[in-house]
């Protein structure tokens, strides 16, 4: 079995359905994805493969064989964060950090998939991650704000007209 | 059958440390040859921005930028006691140690700034990483310059220490628990208002707005506070609403066994935030402060309940106010006597004195 990690194709030795949480981390060192419940329900193991949010700790490996999963450590370093990392700095989208690496995939995803800037949206798209400490508010802004970013030039000080900017409820 | 809108409001005073056996923090600081300080400090951060804050004090104390700074309390080795990251003390109790280490090594700066300047240390201050004469910025040493001398000119390591250890608070009389002195630092103060949507139909409680006003005495890192309280707010709308081991179950066989049984405050369970931060300075906290971390989550219950009596009329006195509590009271409101006389049956009561015996004479 192999999966290629962020980039790279890595044999894996671990027997096929140890999930692909104990993989990344035991043996293959990638402690972003974060063990929480092992149920499937606080979202903190979540890695991205095929392009694909998806649980780690219920994903057996034998599963995901050939596969590519993207976890934070694939996304940017820190002299090159991506928009979603930068806009988490930038709002202070983080306390402990623990539900974060998680957190940054999920919206990686929903920018991928053309996100909106609209809160209810962002809000929906991240209801599978728990997080106990920054109330979400920040997590939310940050996404927004990423979003943003990334559908108008950031030396534009005039936010382009095609970029719809929704309020509360309004759609 | 409709949905009910309600306001509730509250208010919390909570105490900062706890001082039964002093309430000791411990930091040391030393200076590196090119100035970068490294701090040393037993209290850590679990998410509170602790390390952030210490960090900010030293650089502030001593003068220096705040990326100079190095926290490290990686290890119980090498970082001094501490008693822990709770009764909200971080910031005030190991702030006022690090800011009593920073200030020790300010003063090793300013002896060595004087010797190569000659200059009474007493003439000189630190301002953004320069040592200079009062009254004359332009005569100035950089602290790097400083701590180079001190290293290869001086043959001396600049570090200070700092430590915070408040009176013994000695239980006096255990009956009353009352004790000898000040059983904690400073109080903080906060008011909380909150407006819900109570459906009569199915009991449900949502939490629209939660506004809130905390007192912090002074907000060292103001983006800080303000994720602590929105952090606090959310738990605080789990506590009132929604989290319970036992969730709906009479008997803890029945008790939920996966997290899913667990309602932890979703992002869609997010209400709407609106805070303010009132700066209302502590005698003896670093610069100010107070502690904020866990009165963040006290307020909102009690809001939400008297919101919820606002929106239906009723007092639910559990948390949290779950549906099935919310549709009991209001069953008890609709038909709460019997030809006007107050009558209550409780099976568990009745078996156990029919049981045991017992005759109701009252
Ligand atoms: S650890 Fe996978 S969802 Fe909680
Ligand atoms: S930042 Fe601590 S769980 Fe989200």
């Amino acid at each position: 079995m192999n999966i290629v990690l962020n980039g790279v194709t890595v044999a894996i030795k671990s027997p096929p359905l140890a999930s692909l949480l104990t993989v990344l981390r035991e043996e293959l060192n990638v402690t972003s994805t974060k063990v929480g419940c092992e149920q499937g329900g606080c979202g903190a193991c979540t890695a991205l493969v095929n392009g694909k949010p998806q649980r780690t700790c219920l994903t057996p490996i034998a599963a995901v064989d050939g596969a590519s999963v993207t976890t934070v450590e694939g996304l940017g370093d820190s002299d090159h964060l991506t928009a979603v990392q930068q806009s988490f700095v930038n709002h202070y989208a983080a306390q402990c950090g623990f539900c974060t690496p998680a957190m940054i995939i999920a919206a990686t995803a929903y920018l991928e998939g053309n996100g909106s800037s609209d809160r209810e949206e962002i809000e929906e798209a991240l209801k599978g991650h728990t997080c106990r400490c920054t109330g979400y508010q920040k997590i939310v802004s940050a996404v927004a704000a990423a979003v943003a970013e990334t559908t108008f030039d950031l030396t534009v000080t005039t936010p382009s007209p095609n970029t719809v900017i929704k309020s509360g409820g309004q759609t | 059958m409709a949905t009910h809108r309600g306001f509730g409001i509250s208010s919390i005073e909570y105490p900062t440390g706890m001082n039964q056996n002093g309430d000791p923090s411990q930091a040391w600081v030393k200076v590196k040859p090119d100035g970068r300080v490294d701090v040393f400090s037993g209290t850590s951060d679990i998410g509170n921005g602790a390390k952030t804050i210490q960090s900010q004090i030293v650089a502030e104390a001593i003068g220096i930028p705040y990326d100079w700074v190095t926290f490290d309390n990686s290890n119980t080795d090498s970082s001094p006691v501490c008693t822990g990251t709770f009764a909200s003390r971080a910031t005030f109790v190991a702030g006022n140690a690090v800011l009593k280490a920073a200030m020790d090594v300010k003063q090793k700066i300013l002896e060595v700034a004087g010797k190569e300047m000659e200059v009474s240390p007493e003439d000189l201050h630190i301002v953004d990483g320069e040592v200079q004469v009062k009254g004359s910025p332009d005569t100035k040493l950089g602290v790097a310059d400083v701590a180079a001398a001190a290293t290869w000119t001086h043959g001396v390591l600049m570090t200070g220490t700092g430590a915070q250890l408040n009176e013994y608070a000695e239980i006096t009389n255990t009956l009353t628990g009352e004790v000898s002195g000040p059983p904690h630092a400073a109080i903080s103060y906060a008011a909380c208002a909150a407006e819900v949507e109570v459906d009569d139909e199915t009991g449900d409680v949502r939490v629209l707005r939660l506004i809130q006003v905390y007192d912090v005495g002074k907000a060292i890192n103001p983006s800080l506070v303000e994720g602590q309280i929105e952090g606090g707010a959310l738990m605080g709308l789990g506590l009132g609403v929604l989290e319970n081991s036992y969730p709906y179950y009479p008997s803890p066989d029945h008790r939920g066994y996966s997290i899913g049984s667990y309602y932890m405050p979703s992002s869609e369970d997010m209400p709407e935030y609106k805070t303010a931060i009132i700066e209302n300075p502590s005698a003896d906290g670093p610069y100010g402060a107070k502690g904020i971390g866990e009165m963040a989550n006290n307020g909102q219950p009690g809001a939400i309940t008297a919101a919820v009596h606002d929106a239906v009329g009723i007092w639910v006195t559990e948390l949290p106010i779950t549906p099935e509590l919310v549709l009991r009271a209001l069953d008890a409101k609709a038909e709460p006597r019997r030809e006007g006389k107050l009558i209550a049956f409780d099976e568990e009561l009745s078996v156990n004195s029919m049981a045991s015996g017992i005759s109701w004479s009252v």
